[in-house]
């Protein structure tokens, strides 16, 4: 309701604006502009972030002063806290990344965003920068133009200095050329009064364009028109900081709990430094003035006193809060909770790493792709376990595969259609949707891993349906009175748990070689246990030792083992070898292939007729 | 870093001697290397097991070891002819 009222009448009051006044087309033009440099600035880091910057979040985030730093310096050379926090919100949404160090990079984010406001009211406005802007623009065209990734990269990140440059220009001049028209600063209002209702108008300005980096290069180019009074642009100043927070929440809407508690520790951080300045504001400014004339600013330099203001306020900001940051996580953790199921209104699981604002970033989408699969594997391996009638700890306990398989294990409430509806199949499709959805800012070498992706986890759920099927006869049959379909249901559950037991055991080994022998294993096992191939099942028949019906069953049971076996090993392949440079297609070659175990196949046949 | 290893890195950095063939033979070696040691570990455990079934399993990873050593070593031929 709101939206469709709020777009309509920002386009009626610019238009409104721009037929009254040439001077606010000007000022207007040069916000627009500047944006739009934001968003070429923004394009172009993420051309690096396939692995420069995502590689450095992942190590330089391992405690809470490196992650400070990090939002810092990442912040101050990318010129858009809002960037970093989305960024971090994704990583965290994707378990990369723990709530405290997400909180820690946002607290660093908030610092590392001042150094905009030193920038411009340093530099921007009394150096005539718009000079600049040009040759930026062209050199920054010529690059995009180019098709080598990091060449784009520079490309977008030069055009998008040129666009900021530009704006900034424009704005400078709107506001100059106001002065001979309007005196704006006469609408100035003194006070608690105007302390908050400039604060409120930063806030909706910076909610209106998602930039606090636009909103203080607006307020700084208008009080360096004299414009605005210093007091009511430090108050504009509190409120555009306040107003940030909002890139923060809506980039959180689609995240994870974990995403939303640190878009809420970004509202809370935001909230208490705006109050701590507004309750402040006199202390602040005799500390700016004492500052400013120890560091030599010009006592009528305004402008790079908003930007030692914006830096003080922030800097408390996080001393303040350093020591609350346990407190904050558990509060968060408290009262911003998963959304609880209850038993009469059960609904289909969601996935929990997989966020689509970091489609836009290959490395980080990729793991999390990576680590939902990952969950998916362990929620069926638990699917699996149950449909064989066996606990799914007692698979991964140290016990014999006989005493595994004794141990009667069941579950009154296991009905595999409404587990694989409820907590599988909503989560397989989010997984499908993600993968397609980030093929278009893959690189083709990706494409191909996420393609093998979608297969590991088609994989993945094929062995559920199998399962639907065998489980009918397994329960039938591994109490029956003829020993010998007993005996052949019970060694299909005991090949499948051996296999359960090696890909958990292949999941969690760092060694390569475990890995690959495991799999050359399980690959001859799935052949040799097919019992379609291996003759036993036509013993059974040519000796009348089962039924026909009987034999039937088992003939269409050995199938679905077979297939749950063979997508184990496909999926294993996939989610658990190594994924790094070449080894892992070294260890696809080593690993044994079908002409390898027909020949190991007919070696051990045989040896065996010779001992017969 | 030794004017050696520089040039090393450099001319790996140019791409000056088939990297992408050199990085598959260091990890085809690595990989034998652990395999080998692998190999040792399990025919020491075989020697110490008196339990049948243990056994078989244990000569069964031997034989995918064995088999797996000869398919390494004949990748690594082919990346050294």
């Amino acid at each position: 309701m709101i939206k469709n009222i709020l777009l309509p009448l920002i386009l009626g009051v610019l238009s409104y604006g721009f037929w009254i006044s040439p001077n606010f087309k000007d000022i207007a033009a040069g916000i627009a502009i500047f944006l739009f440099g934001m968003l070429f600035l923004e394009e172009g880091f993420k051309k690096f972030s396939g692995g420069i910057l995502e590689t450095v979040l992942q190590k330089s985030t391992d405690n809470l002063y490196k992650s400070l730093s990090f939002g810092v310096i990442t912040t101050s050379i990318m010129q858009s806290s809002s960037l970093v926090s989305v960024l971090s919100i994704s990583f965290l949404g994707a378990g990369l990344i723990s709530l405290t160090q997400g909180i820690g990079i946002i607290f660093g984010a908030n610092l590392g965003t001042t150094t905009g406001a030193w920038l411009v009211a340093g530099l921007g406005l009394k150096v005539n920068i718009a000079s600049y802007a040009m040759p930026m623009l062209v050199f920054g065209i010529v690059f995009i133009l180019q098709k080598r990734h990091a060449l784009k990269g520079i490309g977008y990140i030069l055009a998008g200095l040129g666009f900021l440059f530009l704006g900034i220009h424009y704005m400078k001049e709107g506001f100059e050329a106001f002065r001979d028209t309007i005196d704006l600063a006469s609408l100035s209002i003194e006070g608690i009064k105007g302390l908050f209702i400039f604060a409120a108008i930063g806030i909706v300005a910076t909610v209106i364009m998602q930039s606090s980096h636009a909103t203080l290069v607006l307020i700084i180019t208008a009080l360096s028109a004299q414009q605005i009074s210093y007091e009511n642009a430090l108050a504009l100043a509190i409120g555009a900081n306040v107003g940030t927070t909002i890139t923060a929440i809506l980039g959180a809407m689609s995240s994870n709990v974990d995403g939303k508690r640190l878009a809420g520790a970004h509202l809370i951080f935001n909230l208490v430094t705006g109050l701590i300045a507004l309750f402040l504001i006199h202390q602040l400014i005799i500390s700016v003035e004492y500052i400013a004339s120890f560091v030599g600013i010009a006592n009528d330099d305004y402008t790079l006193k908003l930007a030692l203001f914006h830096t003080i306020f922030n800097l408390i900001g996080i001393v303040v809060m350093i020591p609350f940051i346990d407190h904050l996580v558990r509060y968060l953790q408290t009262y911003i909770k998963e959304e609880a199921q209850g038993v009469e209104e059960l609904k289909p699981l969601k996935a929990s790493f997989l966020n689509e604002s970091v489609l836009e970033f290959p490395t980080t989408a990729m793991s999390a792709l990576y680590q939902e699969s990952f969950a998916l594997y362990q929620r069926i391996f638990e699917i699996l376990s149950q449909g064989l009638g066996v606990s799914p700890k007692s698979v991964n306990s140290a016990n014999s595969l006989d005493e595994v398989l004794q141990k009667e294990y069941s579950n009154k409430n296991f009905d595999i259609d409404t587990i694989y509806t409820l907590e599988v199949k909503g989560i397989y499709g989010e997984i499908l949707d993600f993968a397609t959805k980030a093929q278009g800012s893959f690189s083709e070498k990706n494409i191909e891993e996420l393609y093998k992706l979608k297969v590991a986890n088609r994989a993945l759920v094929e062995t559920i349906k199998d399962m639907k099927h065998l489980q009918k006869n397994l329960k039938r049959y591994k109490h029956h009175k003829n020993t010998y379909i007993q005996k052949e249901y019970n060694t299909i559950r005991k090949n499948i748990v051996q296999l359960l037991r090696d890909v958990n055991t292949i999941a969690s080994t760092p060694e390569e070689e475990t890995i690959i022998t495991l799999l050359s294993k399980a690959r001859i096992h799935a052949q040799q246990n097919d019992l379609l191939a291996n003759g036993v099942l036509d013993e059974l028949i040519r000796n009348h030792l089962i039924s026909n019906e009987m034999a039937t069953s088992l003939m269409n049971d050995s199938t679905y083992a077979y297939n749950i076996c063979k997508n184990l090993i496909t999926m294993s392949e996939i989610l658990f070898l190594p994924k790094t440079g070449d080894s892992s297609k070294i260890e696809n070659e080593i690993i044994v292939n079908e002409d390898d175990i027909a020949e190991l196949l007919k070696v051990q046949k045989e040896s065996n007729n010779g001992t017969k | 870093m030794g004017p050696n290893k520089f040039i090393q890195n450099v001319k790996e950095y140019l791409n000056l001697e088939d990297f992408e063939k050199k990085t598959k033979k260091k990890a085809v070696k690595s990989l034998l290397k652990k395999l080998r040691t692998k190999r040792k570990k399990i025919k020491n455990e075989l020697k110490e097991t008196k339990e049948k079934l243990k056994k078989k399993e244990l000569n069964e990873e031997l034989d995918i070891i064995a088999l797996q050593i000869k398919k390494g070593k004949k990748i690594l031929k082919d990346l050294l002819s």
